[in-house]
């Protein structure tokens, strides 16, 4: 490769060599830059956003799915059974927009690989930090918000208005309980649309928090103490 | 690996270097014109790569330009004349109750408790804009047209994108200012032509846009709600009273003793639009 005239055509050609340099420069750079665009045009959609069993995100779609899971019984039940229109309007709307979500939440889990509902070794809320859990009568955690299986109970034997006083009650301690989980997620959660439905989830109940309380009053009654 | 080459530089990475140089020099030389074939394959090859460059993007923009996606919240900032406002969701009013908004058609605000069945019904008179505004919040995209001029082929073009169509509604709206006008939670777009090419852009940029409404996942038909897509509460012409709900949900009357005299300040449709800062329905988060 070495030839002997190398001074003479340094000399000859400078200017002619650095034009091979930088052409030679460029076009590698253009058939590098060109495959990984086909590259990545072949892969587009399959973006490695896998959040870990770890993460907030993992933690708390499989814990809010479980929050809105008992929303949808307690809507549920109150679509059916409350005499007051308003109120059932009000059940059918959380029922049906929250089991949408909670379709949403265990398709993304099972996207990702996760389990679906919180594995039974791992705590709820063990994603969020400061989370205020309280335990039933039998010393089983719940998040925030949940109503214990005696509130469920007592909340199938009621008829009437107090029926609907304590679906409201339940529901607006629930919502307040969904809407400190789903804040933290919105400002905490690392895929960016897990932090969406978390915030459209807290805005949401937001509005709805003050929805209940404004029924509550018209009917009388106050939110549950504590 | 950094400092393997730096090690390489001097002694190796030089000499291998200097040969290629002078082979290349060498062959300019010894040819001692233009280099027509190093030249041609530059050419090609810059050619060849613009190409790809240019199929790469037209594929990914058409593809992805109209969908919403985590790096394109709001697809239909991309279209032309279409007007944002930001609303509050979550506000409700009841069935007697009227809301005095600030666009017409409305595309967000208070809304009744009730939203009108949106499982892809052409209703054929007009609908209360309070149950409207209700069904965009849950991400329907509700095509909205002057009886008086579209009519005939327009009609059913118009028609042909809705009947059936998940989270999509069409109703007449007297008095529309335009032809056609097409709603999403705090978006409007105004048109001429049901040949326009930004209608399908706009249903596919926005309807069931989990980014831009405030509801992901509310529901459409109406089997539980008391509203009957077959008898849906009527339009009504007349501009609201004082006792009306304003933008900001709340009522100056008709709470309380809907008395004729409520405090005199008809809720102004012009007022600067109501809570825009609150609004989850903003692009930028």
């Amino acid at each position: 490769m070495t030839t002997p005239d190398e001074p003479t055509a340094r000399s000859f050609s400078s200017g002619r060599s650095t034009l091979v340099y930088v052409a030679a420069a460029v076009v590698v750079l253009l058939v590098g830059a060109a495959a990984g665009m086909l590259i990545t045009l072949a892969t587009t959609g399959s973006a490695p956003e896998t959040p870990g069993a770890d993460s907030i995100d993992v933690g708390f779609a499989q814990d809010m799915r479980v929050h809105h899971l008992q929303a949808i019984t307690m809507a549920g039940m109150a679509r059916d059974r409350s005499e007051d229109t308003e109120v059932r309007q009000l059940a059918f709307d959380i029922e049906s927009t929250q089991l949408d979500q909670s379709g949403q939440l265990s398709g993304w889990l099972t996207a990702w690989g996760q389990p679906t509902l919180s594995p039974p070794d791992q705590p709820h809320m063990r994603w969020m930090a400061g989370a205020h859990t309280h335990s039933d009568a039998a010393g089983v955690d719940l998040m925030p918000g949940m109503a214990t299986s005696e509130e469920l109970m007592k909340l199938r034997a009621l008829k009437g208005t107090e029926f609907t006083v304590y679906f409201l009650q339940l529901m607006l301690r629930h919502h307040v309980g969904g809407l400190e989980m789903a804040t933290y997620a919105a400002d905490h959660a690392r895929v960016g649309y897990v932090r969406n439905l978390a915030q459209k989830i807290a805005s949401g109940q937001k509005a709805e928090v003050d929805l209940l309380t404004t029924m509550l009053k018209a009917r009388g009654a106050q939110p549950l103490p504590g | 690996m950094a400092s393997g080459t730096q090690k390489k530089g001097p002694q190796g990475g030089k000499g291998g270097k200097k040969s290629a140089v002078s082979a290349a020099r060498a062959s300019v030389v010894t040819k001692k014109g233009p280099p027509w074939a190093l030249i041609a394959g530059i050419t090609a090859i810059v050619l060849l790569a613009g190409g790809v460059f240019s199929y790469a993007y037209f594929q990914v923009s058409a593809a992805q330009k109209f969908i919403a996606s985590d790096d394109n919240k709001d697809p239909s900032e991309a279209i032309n004349g279409v007007v944002k406002v930001a609303y509050a969701s979550g506000q409700h009013v009841q069935a007697t109750q009227r809301v005095a908004y600030d666009q017409s058609p409305p595309f967000g605000g208070p809304h009744d408790g009730v939203w009108a069945d949106c499982t892809g019904i052409v209703y054929p008179a007009p609908v209360r804009n309070e149950n409207m505004v209700h069904t965009l919040e849950h991400g329907t995209v509700w095509i909205a047209y002057n009886p008086d001029k579209v009519q005939g082929a327009e009609l059913d073009k118009l028609k042909s994108k809705v009947e059936g169509t998940a989270y999509m509604v069409m109703s007449p709206y007297p008095g529309l200012d335009r032809p056609i006008s097409l709603q999403s939670w705090g978006h409007q777009l105004k048109l001429d032509s049901a040949e326009d090419e930004r209608i399908d852009q706009f249903i596919k940029s926005l309807r069931a846009n989990n980014y831009q409404n405030p509801e992901p996942g509310g529901r459409c038909d109406s089997n539980q709600t008391g509203f009957d897509p077959a008898n849906p509460p009527p339009f009504v012409a007349e501009k609201p009273g004082a006792d009306a709900v304003g933008m900001d949900g709340k009522n100056p009357g008709a709470s309380t003793a809907p008395s004729a005299s409520a405090p005199a300040s008809t809720p102004a449709p012009a007022s600067t639009p109501a809570a825009p800062t609150t609004s989850a329905a903003a692009p930028s988060q």
